[in-house]
């Protein structure tokens, strides 16, 4: 595939069947997806299911076992600088140089990357805003603190304005607070136009993406939108009804012979039930009506999105349940 | 154009960071600059021209049967022998070695003058404390230079003696010689038979009582030792022992902290994981090695200089020969050393197994490269190991340019030289199959 495959598909990175084997164990197992050009693409999964050795794979350290992957239209294990100059890598630990100031990792950075002299002060001063590290831009790194350090390693890697960023676990030990920030700079990186490749282990991160992969020893299980993992998830959407008075059986079983509505209602309380639905927007009116015929007097009726931590909670139980889910 | 540009860039990156890292610890340097001169300094103080005085206790179990010759044993002309006492009681004596409160016995033998009337040596024992085999050399060495000492003394007293007794001999001769002629005019004329048997008979006393008179003329001592040795350097120089290990001194730390900087250098940074960024970015393992080389000889260019100046001006090393020989010398010797500590860093899994490898090295530095034993004293084939140390090459070079004012030996230099882009070529394949994964 070459690079004008790649622009009119829009398509950052494709692989496909792409496997990684070490020794006899599949680290990443015929793992096929594909990036568009200007997303936020969460990678998530449990620790040591195989995320990092994919974004290795991508960033041309490893070299895949068998399968293909092509990274903006390049086989990454055969890039030439100039690809490389436009790649941002964020490895999961900080790895800056402890001795220097922030100021001089980034120096370093930049030259490292073969950024020029000219503007450079102009470009740290930006980056040291964006990240809010200005004030500290003469501090040794080693003083800093954790969250300091991930967003110095997070300015090291848009240096030389890289066009799509590998972030490895980028708010792994961070506070809620912090992490939440990382994900309102990700957003702006993408409003500049970056894409953004994210590997995380906090399933709620997938909430921030435009696209999520879900990865899980060594496989990927899907890849969709984080509305559509929720639905794949549950099987539907779910729709909450809260009730003035209690809901009597009779009633409920007919509310499940609904066509919209699928499988058992989740009872929650005497007045409140959860029913899993196609789509919550055509249900709804469906549902208040059949509720007027049974003289079920509604509270409230609304969609509601389930935490992220049960949505992969269920999908790596159906995985394991062997249950289809993609 | 552009690619220099970047090329250069990427290079200054780690001519930079690691000037700015090592700078940033002062304690450091100052332990780099002032430790190596200190070591000079207190070695200088430590180890002043001198040899060892050894303590030493004569053991004569019989003085009777020295005959009234006593300070012909005791006594020596050699400094390093310091008569302690004179011991009747040999065990009470090794008694004394044994505590340390003497360093040599002498044991002397019996009756040993009558030993040598009676056509037989007589052998001095003697008795030391010591285990390291260069101290039982030099007092190997001392005991020779002892009883040669005394054998000549004994000589030359046997010699005195000898041309005193020739003084009686020699009036007895005249007395002859006197006789001989009042013999020679009673011959009546016509016996020419007679006449001729004693005129040869007075030209034999004649000739023995010249000889005696030679004899009796010359003195003792230049007939006992007739001949000396006096050896000279070419060079007017004598050096201390400052001086002349100086050189070798810079030598071993350059190329030991040129190892240990470069060693823990890649190691760290594979530890840390920032090789793993190395092999992502657009940098190349070429262009990695190169600004690690440069940005450590740089360094160590600056701190060999301040180390040469300490010696030179404020120690008062030598320095004979041409300053730019030097510089090439010592350029050369960092250049191939950080080639080594490139290469521990690069098989090194540790920085601690850096660091001993970097101490493997300075040991063997010491004891092959010809510090302080001479290399002309190896056995050939550890030569081989010996001019695989950059230290070896360093050491030879800095003697003959600053003890004896002459070139870096173009065999050497060159030798060094190419065992450094050697080292530089083995330390590129290697960072690139690790950059490569």
């Amino acid at each position: 595939m070459n690079s004008t495959t790649d622009r009119n598909t829009g398509d950052v990175v494709q692989a496909q069947e792409l496997t990684k084997m070490f020794g006899e164990e599949a680290a990443v197992d015929s793992l096929t997806l594909h990036v568009p050009r200007g997303t936020i693409f969460g990678f998530i999964g449990p620790s040591g299911c195989g995320k990092t050795t994919t974004v290795r794979l991508m960033t041309g350290v490893h070299k895949p076992t068998s399968g293909q992957v092509t990274v903006l239209g390049k086989d990454p294990y055969k890039f030439s600088k100039s690809d490389r100059e436009k790649i941002g890598y964020l490895i999961q630990n900080f790895v800056l140089y402890p001795e220097l100031t922030v100021w001089e990792n980034l120096n370093f950075a930049a030259s490292f990357y073969g950024v020029s002299l000219l503007g450079r002060a102009k470009r740290f001063n930006r980056l040291l805003e964006f990240v809010e590290l200005k004030e500290d831009k003469g501090k040794l790194a080693s003083a800093l603190s954790g969250g300091m350090k991930r967003r110095l390693s997070l300015a090291a890697t848009l240096v030389h304005n890289p066009e799509l960023l590998f972030l490895d676990e980028p708010t792994a030990g961070i506070d809620p607070l912090l992490r939440r920030k990382f994900w309102d700079y990700f957003k702006e990186l993408q409003n500049e136009g970056h894409t953004l490749f994210v590997t995380t282990q906090y399933v709620g991160e997938a909430a921030y993406c435009d696209l999520v992969g879900v990865m899980y020893d060594g496989k990927l299980l899907m890849v969709e939108t984080p509305d559509a993992l929720r639905k794949k998830a549950f099987g539907g959407e779910i729709v909450s009804i809260k009730t003035s008075e209690w809901i009597k059986f009779e009633s409920r079983k007919k509310l499940e012979t609904l066509p919209s509505v699928h499988g058992k209602i989740k009872v929650i309380s005497d007045q409140e039930i959860e029913l899993i639905v196609d789509e919550a927007s055509t249900a709804i009116p469906a549902l208040i009506e059949a509720c007027k015929a049974e003289r079920i007097s509604i509270e409230t009726i609304e969609e509601i999105s389930p935490p992220f931590d049960d949505v992969f909670v269920k999908l790596i139980e159906k995985e394991t349940n062997n249950e289809k889910v993609v | 154009m552009r690619r220099l540009s970047k090329f250069l860039i990427r290079i200054s990156s780690f001519i930079s960071k690691e000037l700015t890292e090592i700078l940033r610890q002062p304690r450091l340097i100052l332990t780099l600059v002032f430790g190596p001169f200190l070591i000079m300094f207190l070695f200088g103080l430590g180890y002043p021209e001198q040899n060892r005085t050894l303590r030493t206790t004569f053991v004569a179990e019989d003085p009777s049967t020295l005959q009234g010759n006593m300070e012909l044993f005791t006594g020596s002309a050699s400094p390093a022998i310091a008569n302690q006492e004179v011991e009747s009681d040999l065990d009470l004596a090794l008694a004394k070695l044994a505590l340390n409160q003497t360093d040599l016995v002498i044991a002397i033998p019996e009756k040993p003058l009558e030993t040598v009337e009676n056509n037989q040596q007589a052998v001095f024992v003697i008795y030391h404390n010591e285990v390291d085999p260069f101290q039982i050399a030099y007092i190997n060495s001392i005991a020779r230079i002892y009883v040669d000492d005394v054998n000549r003394r004994l000589l030359q007293t046997v010699t005195e003696q000898g041309q005193a007794n020739a003084g009686d001999l020699q009036t007895n001769l005249e007395g002859a010689i006197a006789k001989t002629q009042a013999l020679k005019q009673a011959i009546p004329p016509g016996d020419t038979s007679t006449a001729a048997q004693v005129t040869d008979l007075e030209k034999d006393l004649t000739t023995a009582h010249d000889q005696l008179a030679t004899f009796r003329s010359l003195g003792a001592s230049v007939l006992v030792n007739p001949f000396n040795a006096d050896t000279k350097p070419l060079s007017s120089i004598v050096f201390t022992p400052t001086e002349f290990f100086a050189p070798a001194v810079i030598v071993l730390l350059l190329q030991h902290l040129s190892i240990t900087f470069a060693s823990l250098s890649i190691v760290r940074e594979r530890r840390s994981g920032i090789i793993e960024l190395f092999r992502v970015a657009p940098i190349s393992a070429f262009e990695t090695l190169i600004g690690k080389f440069l940005s450590y000889l740089l360094f160590e260019i600056l701190l060999a200089g301040v180390i040469t100046f300490l010696a030179v001006w404020l120690l008062k090393v030598p320095m004979f020969g041409h300053w730019t020989s030097y510089a090439l010398a010592v350029v050369v010797l960092l250049f191939t050393s950080l080639g080594v500590g490139f290469l521990i860093s690069l098989i090194s899994q540790t920085d601690t197994q850096a660091v001993q490898y970097s101490m493997l090295l300075l040991l063997a530095s010491i004891f092959f490269s010809g510090f302080f034993l001479d290399l002309r004293l190896m056995w050939e084939p550890m030569k081989v190991l010996a001019w695989s140390l950059p230290a070896t090459y360093g050491i030879r070079m800095l003697q003959d340019i600053m003890l004896r004012g002459a070139s870096a030996p173009a065999l050497v230099l060159y030798g060094l030289a190419l065992i450094g882009v050697a080292l530089f070529f083995v330390d590129w394949l290697v960072l690139r199959r690790r950059m490569e994964g």
